[in-house]
């Protein structure tokens, strides 16, 4: 179970540690059920770190995302490691760039949080529309404990999990380097009810789905940045020259930028959900990547993010591979 | 002129009036409330909190082509002249958004295609009863009932709308409407006016602005900047929603041997916005990024035109996908000592 006193703990003594830079967790956001980073550099900033079904922000995004200003000279570069707090699907993320070598493994201090599943906010925003003060939520046993402002109000897990968590079969961290407290036991199955609608659509309906979907897009890049397998310094969607997505904003440009997105993540889509969270115009991202995480995972028994020592998949080869699609 | 009244029963027909130019309504586009063209009378549905894409996106569209041309041509194809618009429903915050973002679209000269077009839109407000948990507009002179920017504001009365035409814009359509419409009594005023009254007192947000500009300047170099952008994920959610951000860049795009050249929506979160040929950036982290986007709101915006460029509405509070919060900055940056 989750022990805070723990957390905060572990969080100082791991700040004051001279081979660590800044370490990365969650605070109370400033409204509702919003939760924020918390970028602690020293130990007094543990007092605002929380973990509870409000934490839902993947924070790995934030190994790959801090710039790499050029250093001036005469200095040394900082190479103290960052830490880093992660549930179970989190710590995939980590897992997966350290298979493509996006960092090395003593860049990063990992601090594991068991997880029993986060908010759908969302769902919750609906149901409980209007709170502006902060709330604080807590799991309880199958059920959410909601200290709303006018009392506590207990909702049963399923009707408030997000959708990502319900058929979560990694809640623990697959990789870390302390863990806060014990495990928890997976519940998921790992099935794709979700992709099966879709893949049951003809090709024109599906056609008019995404369509629908893509034209709403205004190309903010929320999906992209959060995403924390989206870390190439040079992404193909800001290329200038050549140009291979036009800045225009029309079907055919949206399409290529969000197909270009779903393929680079094949097999590599660790399936946190981010990308969909943050989307402000709310677009089902995640039924485009649980499709390649779905044709990766039955055509060639591929998961992404479970191994650091595993290949990726683009350079893990079998010769007993499936090949019938090829004509 | 006085205020009038319409009825509900009549609604369907002052929306017919309004549709003979083109009706732009909050409605579903995707997954998302939007101003879009009305295509019939029944999508018109005038209760919602507020759109997620302010109607900034009619007059300053995401992607607006200047002109297009042919692969070693000389000749430039001009996008036909704007037809008359009607924008019905639009929040007063979205309305004085538009006053601030005209300043700069008729500063030194004016930029055709977004003042033609602005001269050819009437607005038709409707002001709030319901504000969302981030509204702050009453912190920047603005109000559920703020008349700025607005030809002809609406109030829900519930049986019926008050209409108060603001402008001639404004007055015309009330004369078009004619028989539709009836003079509004003195209590249908005061209902109103109460309306109004209960709807600022909902608004529980508040920051007090005025020192601001100032302390902006001298807290170029506070630590403060880098302690909010370190969770800023650099998207542009924050600015493409924003009601004044107006910023755009210029694009040649080629097709075959036709080619256009556009101006689409640019954000100064965005890397890219400043990134020069040569490869420098003069702002080259989040950071700086992060202290243009409040610094052109709150200062540079007031020295040149000499209003804040935010109108309260919330948007970016409401969008960011890691809560950085406007307010829990500005309040930040008053209570920063220098």
């Amino acid at each position: 179970m989750v022990d805070l006193e723990k957390l905060k703990n572990v969080a100082k003594e791991t700040v004051s540690r001279e081979d660590v830079k800044y370490l990365v967790g969650w605070r109370q956001g400033t409204y509702g059920f919003r939760v924020s980073p918390h970028f602690m550099t020293k130990p007094e900033d543990a007092d605002k770190l929380i973990f509870s079904p409000l934490c839902v922000n993947n924070l790995a995004t934030y190994l790959t995302l801090a710039e790499k200003l050029p250093v001036p000279r005469g200095e040394e570069p900082d190479t103290r490691k960052v830490a880093l707090m992660v549930k179970g699907c989190d710590s995939r993320a980590v897992v997966q760039q350290l298979i493509e070598k996006g960092i090395e493994r003593d860049s990063v201090y990992v601090i594991g949080c068991p997880c029993q599943g986060v908010l759908d906010l969302e769902k919750v925003e609906e149901k409980f529309p209007g709170v502006q003060s902060p709330v604080d939520v807590q799991w309880g046993d199958d059920k959410f404990i909601i200290n709303l402002p006018d009392g506590t109000q207990e909702v049963p897990r399923e009707e408030l999990l997000a959708q990502k968590c319900l058929n979560c079969r990694y809640p623990n961290p697959v990789i870390s380097d302390v863990m806060l407290w014990e495990e928890v036991e997976a519940w998921g199955n790992g099935e794709y009810a979700d992709v099966k609608e879709l893949e049951a659509m003809d090709s024109q309906e599906r056609w008019t789905f995404w369509q629908e979907k893509f034209a709403s897009c205004i190309r903010c890049y929320a999906c992209r940045n959060a995403c924390p397998m989206c870390y190439c310094e040079d992404c193909v969607l800001d290329r200038l020259n050549p140009q291979w997505v036009f800045r225009s904003n029309n079907i055919s440009e949206n399409t290529v930028f969000h197909l270009a997105r779903a393929f680079h993540l094949a097999g590599r889509c660790i399936e946190c959900g981010e990308c969909e969270r943050v989307c402000p115009m709310g677009l089902p991202l995640m039924s485009l990547n649980r499709k390649l995480a779905k044709e990766v995972r039955e055509k060639y028994a591929f998961e992404p993010g479970l191994d650091p020592e595993s290949k990726p998949f683009q350079s893990s080869y079998r010769p007993d591979d499936q090949e019938d699609f090829i004509l | 002129m006085d205020s009038k009244k319409l009825t509900k029963d009549k609604f369907g027909g002052f929306v017919e009036l309004l549709s003979k130019q083109k009706l732009y309504v909050p409605q579903m586009v995707g997954e998302t409330l939007r101003f879009a063209p009305v295509s019939s009378k029944d999508e018109v549905d005038l209760v919602f909190s507020n759109t997620v894409v302010p109607p900034k996106s009619v007059l300053f569209p995401q992607t607006e082509t200047l002109y297009e041309y042919e692969a070693g041509g000389t000749e430039l194809i001009m996008p036909e002249e704007p037809e008359e618009k009607v924008l019905l429903g639009v929040r007063p915050c979205d309305a004085r958004a538009l006053t601030i973002v005209d300043k700069l679209f008729s500063w030194d000269i004016d930029d055709p295609y977004y003042v033609n077009k602005r001269e050819n839109t009437t607005i038709i407000g409707l002001a709030c009863q319901e504000p969302g948990i981030n509204c702050f507009c009453t912190s920047l002179g603005g109000g559920p009932a703020s008349t700025e920017g607005i030809d002809l504001l609406l109030t829900d009365l519930g049986e019926g709308y008050l209409l108060q035409p603001l402008t001639e814009k404004g007055e015309k359509l009330c004369q078009d409407a004619g028989e539709l419409l009836v003079e509004a009594a003195g209590e249908d005023r005061q209902a109103a006016e109460s309306l109004h009254q209960e709807a600022a007192e909902k608004i529980v947000r508040k920051i007090e602005v005025d020192t601001i500009p100032q302390k902006l300047e001298e807290l170029w170099e506070s630590p403060l900047w880098k302690n909010i952008s370190d969770a800023c994920l650099g998207c542009g959610a924050c600015t493409f929603l924003c009601p004044t951000c107006h910023c755009f860049d210029i694009q040649d795009e080629m097709e075959g041997f036709e080619g256009r050249r556009c101006r689409v929506w640019d954000s100064c979160m965005f890397e890219e916005y400043t990134l020069h040929t040569s490869g420098h950036n003069p702002r080259p982290t989040r950071r700086e990024r992060t202290r243009n986007r409040v610094n052109h709101k709150y200062s540079y915006f007031v020295k040149n035109f000499g209003t804040i460029a935010c109108v309260g509405c919330g948007r970016c509070i409401d969008n960011c996908p890691v809560n950085i919060d406007i307010l829990d900055i500005l309040s930040q940056v008053v209570k920063e000592a220098i």
